[in-house]
């Protein structure tokens, strides 16, 4: 029997042929396998920087929003300064004041942001007030502070219809900020803390700023004339927490108040 | 032999074999759970297509907007089922692309590349 007769060894052969198929195809395989995920890796990173620019863009759009809308408020804010006796960066310096009660009080860094934002809006009601009773020199008489006191109801029905987190929060300033923690303040006569920590923290800000102020009708209050009224107002007009905020760090508002004084 | 259609979803494309008219169409993304799992039945369909029901020609159109790695490895079985069943049956194959998608370009140019005996026309939308 000659060798190349040997069955076995076609058998063999035909392994080997078969082998050869299969091996092939599973190096056509993996290779296949390779350029799979070369090309998913390369275009989820195409997509991944797609979502980046996407996600930027996104954020830029975020901001401008975020930016126009201080804009508004802010301007809203001194529109209303303008119609008011109130001058200068009156509006500025209670937006600061509020912001630091607001930190001291315990309130979330942002929101004392917006409460930066949303208190120089507490006047915007004044737009509404005749010129005669707001530009009247001298005191008011009853009827005319009547009229005067409708600022507070004007401002917030102004602002309530928006739904915008700053917007609301300016319309409970304006509604509020001349309500007193004794219950004697207006529009209505609210007590403690039945008065939004907005309207308490922005009222204290306000009064502190115009009785520091010089005004063509007034001259400032002493420091020391304010400090007394201040601790007389504990309780009474000023929700006591606040003003023992205000005391306890006196020289922040104090540094507030240097650096954006009135130039005349 | 019945028509196929399966609805699109978040993951999945929009999925309609006509057997009547010799159609098949993709469209959507390709980000199935189980990709295997749910293209089964469509790889069911077109072989059984091919074996005993085919028509003079058969358009298959593409139309992806994303896919996944498994989805690609698919793809790949899918255009060896054609490659297999070219020399029997005209297949014209159209890889439609948005033209703001660089990577569904890209991957209706793989395709080409890799199964240079299929005709696939990339079409622009």
């Amino acid at each position: 029997m000659s060798i190349n007769k040997n069955k076995l060894i076609d058998e063999i052969e035909t392994l080997k042929e078969e082998f050869a198929k299969t091996t092939d195809k599973l190096i056509k395989d993996v290779k296949r396998q390779d350029k799979i995920m070369a090309r998913s890796d390369k275009r989820q990173r195409q997509e991944y920087d797609e979502l980046q620019k996407k996600f930027l863009e996104v954020e830029a759009l975020q901001k401008e929003i975020e930016d126009t809308q201080k804009e508004v408020v802010f301007t809203m804010g001194a529109i209303g300064e303008s119609r008011s006796k109130e001058t200068g960066n009156h509006v500025k310096r209670v937006a600061e004041y509020s912001k630091v009660l607001a930190l001291h009080y315990g309130l979330p860094a942002k929101e004392a942001e917006m409460l930066k934002q949303a208190s120089p809006m507490h006047d915007i009601g004044k737009i509404a007030i005749p010129d005669a009773v707001l530009n009247k020199p001298g005191r008011f008489n009853e009827e005319e502070r009547k009229i005067m006191d409708t600022h507070a109801q004007l401002g917030y029905d102004m602002l309530k219809m928006s739904n915008r987190p700053l917007l609301k929060m300016a319309a409970t300033v304006a509604y509020e900020h001349h309500e007193k923690w004794n219950g004697t303040g207006y529009p209505n006569q609210l007590k403690g803390e039945e008065i939004h920590i907005y309207g308490r923290i922005t009222a204290l800000a306000d009064v502190f700023d115009a009785l520091g102020s010089d005004r063509c009708y007034k001259d400032a209050w002493d420091d020391e004339k304010i400090f007394i009224m201040f601790k007389e107002e504990r309780g009474e007009h000023f929700d006591p927490q606040l003003i023992d905020i205000f005391f306890e760090n006196l020289d922040d508002f104090l540094k507030i108040r240097e650096s954006l004084k009135d130039s005349f | 032999m019945n028509n196929l259609n399966i609805e699109e979803t978040k993951y999945t494309p929009k999925i309609d074999l006509n057997c009547e008219e010799g159609t098949v169409s993709i469209v959507g993304k390709s980000y199935p759970e189980n990709t295997f799992e749910f293209y089964e039945p469509v790889m069911k369909w077109l072989e059984e297509y091919f074996a005993n029901d085919a028509k003079e020609t058969t358009t298959i159109n593409f139309e992806i907007i994303y896919f996944n790695s498994s989805s690609s490895k698919l793809f790949f079985d899918l255009f060896d089922l054609l490659e297999e069943n070219k020399e029997t049956n005209n297949i014209i194959i159209n890889w439609l692309y948005d033209e703001e998608n660089e990577s569904a370009l890209e991957a209706g140019e793989d395709f080409q590349e890799d199964f240079e005996t299929l005709k696939i026309n990339l079409i622009s939308k």
